[in-house]
Parts: structure tokens; sequence; C-alpha cells
């Protein structure tokens, strides 16, 4: 290959996106290394704490979409204080400064600001698309500066963020000549909306596919942006009660039959179940159904809107059984709890997931949670979908054995990791003894990230996990009895991995300290909100149970930007 | 909830626990030796003890024959035969039980399901809870089952951060009053001293009758501001999205304030 010009080389590497791949190929040798660095366009960065803006300049000063993450996933639940970090400012404060022509920028679980977007929407002329994940932090003011300043903005796409909304009039901000939007998903604003502002731009933007509603977009508001939007490939639906107004209805079924390139529906946030018909002429086409924010739609209304949707391939509900006779294409699914207290008559079983795994052979990841469940029918779904990528399962009661046998679940998820040989990621649940980490070590080669809460016995169902699975990336734990022993056992391992969460388990600072002396390459946070009594007071300090432990493996050192809780060792 | 045979028991002494923890499974009477023997430490050969096991035969599986994978080098892994069958366990009992869940109250974080989600979940069962109410002509009584929390952010004027409260701990407006000057009282104070008030605690009171320096707000799930304490507590915590504690004396701009902004969006 040295015998090709440069350009030739970039050439190829161009058709090369993964950053899996891109990460090979600039380990091959250092002419290309240096190509591949000039031709990076996408960089991501899995933990915002392994590396800092300057080394990422340094290294790829020509990218143009970045991905950042920031909080560990745990807190999504709660589990990580208010404060903790994560912030974006220094890092779109350090590429404004650059000459980098940043057109893309991914964040999730990140703390964004009003300021951030302002400066990020002043300093990148070709900026085309914002993607937020999970972030908080800013309100509708600075989404008023993406919209006046970033004129050839392609995408804003807000996926379930704190953001506080001002009720001010962001939407009016994108200028008349502002004709390039693509996707624009605002589902997630508490607020009213300015409804003539939001139809005046959807009105002149012939580019747009994909637009996802907040709750304050009514019914009649609805039929008109259809009607000016027909080109519409993905549609979240807002407001759609049932006003006494039927004219607004049919005008709603006239725009939706126009609309054939609809593939994905979700939303229905303030949903009237029985409107859900006018959007029956276009389920044949739909690949995508996510339902799960509709607390409305119940029973009868669901299985009518399913029974029409036979290409689906994602979908978010409660209504199972009809989806795995409707819906054979079916790749993903999610079924969350409506009833988090346990009982009655909409209780989720093993058989649904039974159910859906026997309908559903094309099935590779899922998100089951329920009240119950059996070994047997963990193995049965085992067997029938040997494909899963993704295998999340949430008994609500910890512990919580097989409900028939009352034995561990061990043998079931045992099945899971046995059969399934491209399981990447797994989140167990139920009585769980250590046995269940012996399979998952010895079965779950490819398996990069594992949930586990409630389980396990000793520090060896730890070991297993970290002796067998070599591809594991995140793992994350709570509620578990592994301790130090476990920790210690082989430091380097976290070298290979991002990061590693155990909260409510039994290491002890002792422990910790001892893993940060060894292994200077990890930042060992632990996270203490409510400790008064600091840490370091003599006498209690080795044996002292540590609450919230979140290591990384980084190469930059020490984060200066940890609030007073965090201690990093 | 039941079912959870743990909330049984009282918080065990760490001595007895290895006994107890035998009860702790449902059918202890068959399944005890099975136990006792499934937590032995094992160095037989694969098959050995299985007509003992009759529970786990239920669980025959043909992926004994698939079993490929070697035992690795490392003590933990000394597996005879890595057979994948319940008979050849080798975890023994654990020198010592660590967590103990007795009361399945509450844990934080659990079900792993977002705060957005459980809100959803608990105002589509207050809706319902609220229709029954209304048939049975019960007026205010209130019927409710024991729901996990439902957070809503809550800001006062003049404090920077916010903080979130939890409507589900309180049935009456009284109670969330108290609540209120809980969590604001030593914010407002320490705001006041650092731009050189007095910084001294006073009690926040009056958030409800009009009559105190501050007045209690809500924004409800038609984006509409609201003053608090005007419908029972069900039809309010069924409606509300977050709160917002107000200097009284701006009660009547604000008022104001609002309804010129509606009229411009309505055109």
């Amino acid at each position: 290959m040295n015998y090709f010009p440069d350009e030739v080389i970039e050439h190829v590497f161009d058709f090369v996106t993964s950053h899996k791949d891109r990460h090979s190929i600039s380990l091959v040798c250092k002419s290309w290394f240096k190509i591949e660095r000039y031709s990076r366009q996408n960089v991501f960065i899995g933990n915002c704490y392994a590396i800092n803006p300057e080394r990422l300049l340094r290294r790829f000063p020509c990218f143009k979409s970045l991905t950042l993450k920031g909080k560990p996933h745990f807190a999504d639940f709660n589990l990580v204080p208010h404060g903790w970090g994560g912030f974006v400012q220094p890092w779109i404060e350090a590429l404004a400064r650059s000459r980098v022509g940043l057109e893309e920028l991914r964040l999730k679980r990140m703390v964004v600001t009003d300021e951030s977007l302002e400066l990020l929407s002043r300093s990148f002329v070709n900026f085309k698309s914002l993607v937020l994940v999970s972030c908080e932090g800013f309100s509708t003011d600075g989404l008023a500066s993406i919209a006046s300043n970033c004129r050839h903005l392609q995408d804003l796409d807000l996926q379930e963020n704190e953001i506080d909304d001002h009720r001010g009039q962001w939407l009016s901000c994108f200028p008349e000549t502002y004709t390039s939007l693509v996707t624009l998903n605002f589902a997630c604003l508490e607020g009213e909306t300015n409804l003539v502002a939001l139809e005046r731009l959807v009105a002149r933007s012939p580019n747009l596919r994909s637009l996802k509603l907040n709750r304050a977009v009514p019914l009649d508001a609805l039929a008109r942006l259809m009607a000016c939007a027909p080109q519409i490939v993905d549609l979240g639906v807002g407001s759609y009660e049932d006003e006494q107004d039927s004219e607004s209805c049919l005008k709603l079924q006239a725009a939706i039959r126009k609309c054939t390139s609809l593939r994905s529906l979700s939303g229905f946030l303030e949903a009237a179940p029985h409107c859900l018909s006018a959007f029956h002429p276009v389920c044949h086409n739909l690949t995508s159904l996510n339902l799960s924010y509709a607390a409305e739609i119940h029973g009868s209304h669901l299985i009518k809107l399913i029974e029409h949707c036979k290409k689906l391939q994602r979908i978010g509900d409660k209504g199972l059984e009809v989806v795995a006779s409707t819906c054979k294409e079916l790749q993903e699914l999610r079924v969350f709890p409506t009833d988090l207290q346990g009982g009655g008559n909409t209780a989720v079983t093993e058989d649904g997931l039974v159910a859906i795994s026997a309908g559903c052979p094309k099935l590779h990841s899922i998100l089951y949670f329920c009240q119950q469940m059996t070994n047997a029918a963990l193995i049965t779904v085992a067997k029938n979908c040997p494909n899963f990528i993704r295998f999340r399962l949430c008994i609500l009661e910890p512990h919580k054995p097989d409900h028939v046998t009352s034995q561990p679940l061990d043998e079931g998820f045992g099945a899971i990791v046995q059969a399934c040989k491209n399981l990447k990621r797994l989140s167990v649940s139920g009585l769980l003894t250590d046995q269940v980490f012996l399979y998952i070590g010895m079965y779950a080669t490819e398996l990069e990230m594992l949930s586990i809460a409630f389980a396990g016995d000793t520090d060896k169902g730890m070991l297993y996990v970290l002796n067998g699975c070599k591809k594991m990336r995140k793992l994350e734990i709570r509620d578990s009895p592994f301790g130090d022993a476990a920790l210690l056992a082989d430091v380097n391992k976290y070298e290979t991995m991002r990061s590693l969460w155990m909260s409510s388990c039994e290491v002890t600072l002792g422990g910790c300290k001892r893993l940060a002396r060894k292994a200077p390459w990890l930042n060992v946070e632990i996270i203490n909100e409510n400790d008064n009594n600091r840490m370091e007071e003599n006498g209690y300090e080795g044996r002292q149970k540590v609450d919230k432990l979140y290591l990384y493996r980084t190469v930059v050192g020490t984060r200066v930007d940890a609030p007073p809780f965090v201690w990093i060792l | 909830m039941e079912g959870c045979p743990r909330s049984r028991e009282t918080c065990p002494k760490l001595l007895d626990l290895i006994p107890q923890e035998r009860k702790w499974y449902h059918n202890e009477e068959k399944n005890n030796s099975d136990q006792e023997k499934k937590l032995e430490l094992r160095l037989a050969p694969p098959g050995g003890d299985e007509e003992d096991l009759s529970a786990m035969k239920k669980t025959n599986l043909d992926t004994r024959n698939n079993i490929k994978k070697e035992a690795e080098d490392k003590p933990i892994f000394n597996l005879s035969g890595n057979h994948f069958s319940p008979s050849n366990k080798t975890t023994y009992a654990p020198p010592h039980i660590s967590h103990k869940r007795t009361a399945p109250g509450p844990v934080v974080g659990w079900p792993p399901v977002r705060s957005f989600r459980k809100n959803l979940a608990s105002s589509s069962s207050s809706k319902l809870g609220n229709d029954q109410i209304n048939k049975s002509g019960e007026g205010e009584k209130q019927v409710e089952p024991k729901r996990d929390g439902m957070f809503v952010k809550i800001n006062m004027d003049s404090v920077p951060i916010g903080r979130k409260v939890d409507l589900n701990a309180y049935s009456t407006y009284e109670q969330l009053s108290f609540a209120v000057d809980k969590l604001f009282r030593g914010l407002l104070a320490a705001q006041r001293d650092a731009s050189g008030g007095e910084g001294e605690e006073k009690p926040i009171i009056g958030l409800l009758n009009g009559k105190g320096e501050f007045t209690l707000t809500y924004e409800d799930n038609e984006g509409d501001k609201m003053l608090v304490g005007d419908v029972p507590w069900q039809m309010f915590v069924s409606s509300v999205k977050r709160l917002r504690v107000i200097k009284s004396s701006e009660i009547s701009s604000a008022l104001k304030f609002g309804c010129s902004k509606q009229e411009k969006m309505r055109n």
C-alpha cells in the first residue's frame, strides 16, 4: 500500500466509517496513522473524562462530527447526584478557539447551558446537526440562539432532555429565509408552543423528514402540519385529545392519507384512544411504533392499531400477543411497566415474552419489564430467538425467584447467554446466585455492557464476569455482595473497559485506595452525597464501605471540575 | 409487595444469617437439602448428583452437546468438564451474607425506569382514580393506591437553584407548604446573605393564603400558571407539572404577563 499516493489511500479510508475499523486502520503503520488522523470525520468519545479537548484536537484536527457522553448510565435512575459533572462548556470553548469546522454535535447525559448553546451557534458556520439525549441545564433561550444563528441547520433533535421551558418564541427565531430543516424533535418541551411559528416553519421546510411534537400541539394544528408536510417519514404526535371538533378529525384523516412515506410513529402524549383509527390507513407501512409515552391507550384500541401494522420492526407498547401474531418483521421491542406496584390485570408476565419470541424470530433487541419470570420461559425464549444482541429483563421485585419452582433464575439467563452468541448488552434481574455469572463469563464472549442489580452471593460472581467477558466495556452493579477481593483481583482489566460502576456493594474505602495506587491511569471516584463526616477521618478509614464507586480509564488524569461530594482517589 | 419472602423476616444478625437464609425460598421443605447441596464445594465429575435435584430436571438442556469452551487456568474456573448442568456448582456457602433487603419499600432508582415514565404511570392511574371518585359520589374522599415517587421541580424566585419534591409523599396542601419551607428556608437565607442582606433563617409561611411574602403557584399539564389550593389535592397532583414559589407582590404582574402571551399565541 505504500506505493499508492496518500490521496488514494485516503479515498479508500473514506469508505471505512465505523469507529472500531478506523481505529484498527490507525494501528497498522505510521503512515496510515497519519493519513487516518487527518481524514477522520466522526469522533466518538464514550466518556468525556477519558480525554480532553486539547488532545482530541491534536490527534484529529479535521473532524466534523463529535459524539460525547457524560454521566454514567445509572444517572438515569437518580443514582448520580446533581452536579456530578459532564459539562460540555469546556469542550465547546476549546473547539470554538480552534479552527475545526464542526458540523454535528451529539451529546448524551451531559450538562449543557444556554451559554454553551449560544457559543456553539456563533462559532461554527457550517453547523448542521444538534442531537441532545438525556441532557439538562439549558432552556428554550439556548434553543433560540441555535435557531437564530445556525443558517445551515438541518437537525435539531431533543430526546428526553430536561429543558427549562420559558415558553418564549424560540420557534419564531428561525429566520424566514431558513428552509433547510430536516429533523425537528421537541417532544420533551413541557410548555406551550407557538403554533403559528411552527406551521410557518414546517411549510417552508420541503426537506423535513422527521417531526416530533410536544404535548402542546393539538389535533387541529396537527392536521394543518401534516397537510404542509406530506413527505414526512417519522412523526411524533403531541396532543391527541378528542376535541368535539369532528371536522379536525376528518381533516387529519385526509392529511394522513397523503403521507405515504410515513414509516415511524411515536408520541401520543395526551392521547384519546378512539382517534387512533385516523392512522390506520398508514399502519401497513410502519416499521417503527413507539407508544411508550401514551399512558392513556389501553387494550382494544392498541390491538386494533397494531393489527394494521404488518411491517413493524420497532415497537414499544403494552399489548403483546397481538404483536406476536401480527408483526413478523419485529426487531426491537420495549415493554414498560404501567403499574409499578405489581399485580392488577395489566400485569406483564413471562407468557408475553415467550409469545413474542415465538412469533417474532427476527427480534434482536428487547427491554422487558415484568412481574414474574421462570427459567423454563427463558430457556424457550433462548431457543426461539438466538439472535439477541440486546437482552434486558427487569423483574420488578428484587430477588424474585422462578415463580413456579422457586429456584434462582441462573439457568434461564444461562440459556440466554449460551444460545445468543452475538449478545452485546445484558441486564439481569430476579433471584440470582454466583452461578449465573459463571455462565455469563463462560458464554457471553461478545458482551460489552452488563447491568447487575440485587444479584450474586460472593466475590466469585464478579470475578467470573471480569475474567470471562473479554469484550466487556461497561459494567454497572448495584446492591450486590461484591467487595474488595473482586475489585482488586485484576487491575489491568479496567484498562480494557470504559468504566465500572458499583453502588451499595461491599467495596471499602481501603480497597478503593489500593486500586487507585495500583492503577494511576484510572480515575477512581467515590461519590458520597450524604456523607457529612468526611471519609478521611482516621480510624474508620479502611473498613468504611463506599456507597458509590465509579471508575474509568483516562489519559488525562484527575478531572478538575469535580464537585465537593466526589472524591477522586 | 406480597410474595417477597424477606419482608416477613426481621433483619437477621450476622451469625444467624447462613442457616436462616435457607428459609427465604418458597418450598422450604422440599428444597432445603437441594440448596445445601448446591452450595457445597464440588470437585466431582459432571452429572454426579443429578438424580437428587428433581426440580432441576425441568432445565434439561440440549446444550450439553455444544460445549466447546475449555476450562481456563485461573483457579475459579476449575470446573470439571464445564458441564452446563446445575449439579456441577462450585459455589460454596458464602462466608458472610452482606446485604439484606427486608422491607420491599421504595428503593432509590428501582425499578430502573426514568422519572418521566414513572410520572406517566402514576398520572394515568391517578386520572383513573379521579373518575372512580366522581362516579361513586364520594366527593373528596381519597382512595389512592400506594405509588412510587412523583417528583416535580420546584423553583423559588431569587433562588437560582431549584429543588425537586415528591408529591406522593404528601396528601394535603398544608404538608406541601411545610415541605416547601423546609426545602427553601436555608437556601433563601443563604441567598439573602450573599446579596448583602440579613442571613438569618426565617420560616416561609403564608404560601397558600396570599398573606405571606411568597405564594405557591404551579404549572399544569396544559401549560397554564395556576394558584395552588383551589382544587382537591388529588386533582392537583394529577395535573401539576412543576411548582414555583413567587413573591406575592408579583402576582398581579405575573397574571398580566401570562394573559397577553396566551392571546398572542391564539392568533
